[in-house]
């Protein structure tokens, strides 16, 4: 009975949009990593938390007047609805108990009351005792009354900022992962310690240093001198114990200068890896997002095309040498071997990205990226580089939008060369804009005071641009050529294709979007 | 036969010299490298294999003896700028297209002899940068290229006591009477550069002004009878 209620309550949540809605909304203040709420959200919280700590400080000497404890108790409400938050979304219980419904109809069976209360418990005790989940619980703890013994564990809210900063998460990754090492010096050091302190005790313990009364004091000595701290409150007295000392104060010196290097040597190997995880938080808030796969010559030219026009844009190469260059000029890079499936879901997939530019030298290369996007998606734009004649064909085979096969072009261009240079300047003009002039299109939208006009009524003419065409969006003729001044008309949806210097064509283009406004 | 000497069986090397492979041209292919050359041969040019420790392959091949264009396509730079300059040092008004990798390296090779340079790494980018920002703008060049024989870009000279020569061009209402584009012109007063129309300068036409059109064949046919009204 109590099963079915439970199973019916799942589907009722399930068929609420609302309940959903409210879900998201929390999922993106709190979790979500591309939400745009969540950064402010997580400043917020730890604004509250050096807060609370700070009013636990002043505390301590001052009495609390009454409006410091309401902004306390504002600061523990946040952080309760936030660990509650958390806990909601913290799983997805209501599709697991449907899915566990749905697999008992198949079996035509009842659903146990048992199972779906281990399901839930199962899920969200695990939650619970999460490591972040019992940093957060004991930042709320101690506000309770009774418990202000517990007090102290305010200072367990600072822990809390670990949460909202990713580089202290990295730090801790690299330690983990020179464990080894440091495990080892650690026990070389423990090793030091109570060798040394066992020596010092029996040499001086038995009275000779009026400051030694137990092996405890030794042990403290030890550490002090290993450290290289010396405080200097205990020293030694006897000729052994001075050499024990020398010899003490250089193990650690040595311990000390070791640890640093493992942990430094660690951390700038992990350099590239945090680096990249950054790289690829930032590309995951942006939108229509180009790649361009090899950072070639070809790939330089392109980014610097990008950049200039304000497009956004990440590169990826496995070369040192040819990222070197997007480091000097500020693009975003990723360090990555293109032909693994990994990079591919990694910087495509998962985010959203417009079109993808393959421009490696290497054809079996560009060919895999672009099977690997293909097999998945048509809806990303696949521009490829062809590096070979024989392979151009392969391309399309393999359906990339546009192949461009750059030594075709060139030679096509550099042939016209033959006869006289003026055709060839023009024509490498278009191709490669060299100067300020430029070949542009501009969109006529609906709304457009030029629809129903004629170049000549516009003026269009007169302002120094040549119109090579028009492009139509529907209707019989899709490519008006050379359309004549006094006739054509435009229509809703055309495109100009034009001539001009870059400055006359902005200053159509902010007409034609001024019209719309 | 109009003579071509093409340095550098390269990629590029490669599809300039199957776009030249016909009656009115000799095209003759030199690189150092022999595995090119044989390749070269294989396909059905005539390649020669060079070391460049003298200019003597040079005049072989016919550079300032007839040759009328050098290519410098290989794909070694220095190689290109070597030959470049080797053969402006035998002949001065040989007309030389070098490859370059960079826009940067256009004012060494241009220094060192060329007349233009060309890169297929700018026009690659370009024209991917094309597909990305300006689409339209692509599909209208492609149509172009796809309609080659029916539109195309040409050149035609103002010729001595044509209806043209020694007029202003605001003066004359070129555009709407032959379906023809006027995209720009060579003045010869203005030396050796050429000049889009979209600039938007009045200049006087002269003789032996070449203006550049893009457009069909029988429509450049009528400009040119116009010009003898």
């Amino acid at each position: 009975m109590l099963a079915r209620l439970i199973v019916s309550f799942a589907y009722f949540l399930e068929s609420s949009k609302r309940y959903k809605r409210v879900k998201t909304a929390i999922y993106n203040l709190l979790e979500n990593p591309r939400s745009k709420i969540k950064p402010y959200f997580d400043i917020f919280i730890i604004f509250l938390v050096l807060l609370t700590v700070s009013i636990l400080i002043y505390d301590i000497e001052h009495h609390l007047p009454y409006h410091f404890e309401v902004m306390e108790n504002i600061a523990v409400s946040v952080f309760i609805f936030e660990w509650i938050g958390r806990f909601w979304i913290s799983a997805n219980l209501r599709l697991r108990i449907i899915k566990y419904h749905e697999r008992k109809l198949e079996l035509e069976e009842k659903p146990k009351l048992s199972t779906i209360l281990k399901i839930i418990f199962q899920q969200k005790l695990q939650y619970i005792f999460s490591p972040m989940s019992i940093i957060d619980l004991l930042a709320i703890l101690p506000t309770y009354r009774p418990l202000r013994i517990l007090r102290i564990f305010l200072i367990f809210r600072l822990f809390k900022i670990f949460r909202y900063t990713k580089s202290l998460n990295s730090f801790f990754k690299v330690i983990k992962d020179k464990k080894f090492e440091l495990n080892f010096l650690l026990l070389l050091g423990l090793f030091a310690v109570f060798m040394s302190s066992t020596i010092m005790y029996v040499f001086e313990g038995g009275g000779e240093n009026p400051k030694i009364h137990s092996f405890l004091d030794t042990i403290y000595w030890s550490v002090i001198t290993i450290t290289t701290v010396g405080y200097g409150d205990i020293t030694p007295v006897t000729l052994t114990g001075k050499v024990i000392t020398v010899f003490l104060v250089g193990g650690g010196f040595l311990i000390l200068v070791l640890s640093t290097s493992v942990v430094t040597n660690a951390l700038s190997e992990k350099m590239s890896v945090v680096r990249e995880g950054k790289v690829l938080s930032q590309i995951g808030k942006m939108t229509n997002l180009i790649v361009i796969f090899g950072f070639g010559r070809m790939g330089q030219i392109l980014a610097a095309q990008l950049k200039k026009g304000h497009k956004k844009f990440i590169v990826v190469d496995i070369s040192d040498e040819n990222l070197e260059k997007a480091k000097e000029f500020d693009y975003l890079y990723m360090h990555a071997d293109a032909s693994s499936y990994d990079t591919v879901n990694n910087i495509v997939f998962k985010n959203d990205v417009k079109k993808v530019v393959l421009t490696t030298n290497n054809d079996a290369l560009n060919l895999s990226i672009l099977l690997s996007i293909k097999a998945k998606t048509d809806k990303i734009g696949i521009i490829a580089r062809a590096n070979s004649y024989e392979n151009i064909k392969k391309f399309h085979i393999a359906k990339a939008d546009h192949v461009i096969f750059p030594y075709q072009t060139v030679a096509e261009v550099a042939v016209e060369y033959i006869g006289n240079s003026v055709k060839f300047d023009a024509i490498d003009n278009i191709l490669v804009q060299k100067e300020s002039i430029t070949i542009d299109e501009i969109d006529i939208l609906e709304g457009s005071d030029y629809i129903g006009k004629t170049i000549t009524q516009i003026g269009l003419d007169k302002l120094g641009v040549t119109i090579i065409a028009i492009l139509k969006e529907s209707g019989k003729e899709k490519f008006v050529f050379n359309p004549h001044h006094h006739e054509y008309r435009f229509q809703k949806d055309d495109s100009i294709v034009l001539i001009g210097e870059e400055k006359d064509i902005f200053k159509i283009k902010d007409e034609v979007a001024r019209q719309l406004l | 036969m109009r003579k071509i000497v093409l340095f550098g069986y390269s990629k590029t090397g490669r599809e300039i010299a199957k776009l030249l492979l016909n009656d009115e041209y000799e095209v003759t292919i030199i690189d150092e490298n022999p595995l090119l050359v044989a390749l070269a041969n294989e396909e059905g040019f005539f390649a020669r294999h060079t070391s460049f420790k003298d200019d003597k392959i040079l005049i072989e091949v016919g550079i300032g003896n007839g040759a009328e264009v050098l290519f410098c396509v290989s794909d070694d730079d220095s190689l290109n700028l070597f030959v470049t300059l080797s053969a402006r040092n035998i002949d001065k008004n040989l007309k030389i297209l070098t490859k370059i990798l960079k826009k940067e390296d256009e004012k060494k090779m241009i220094l060192a002899g060329a007349n233009r340079t060309i890169s297929p790494y700018d026009v690659g980018a370009a024209k991917a940068y094309r597909i990305i920002q300006k689409p339209k703008v692509s599909k209208v060049l492609n149509q172009l290229s796809a309609l080659k024989n029916k539109i195309s870009i040409s050149e035609i000279e103002i010729p001595k006591g044509s209806a043209w020569d020694g007029v202003y061009l605001n003066d004359i209402d070129i555009k709407q009477d032959i379906n023809l584009i006027f995209l720009g012109m060579l003045d010869k007063d203005l030396g050796e550069k050429f000049i889009f129309f979209a600039k938007g300068i009045n200049h006087k036409l002269d003789a032996g002004d070449i203006i550049v059109v893009l457009g069909s064949k029988k429509d450049i046919g009528l400009l040119e009878d116009k010009l003898w009204k």
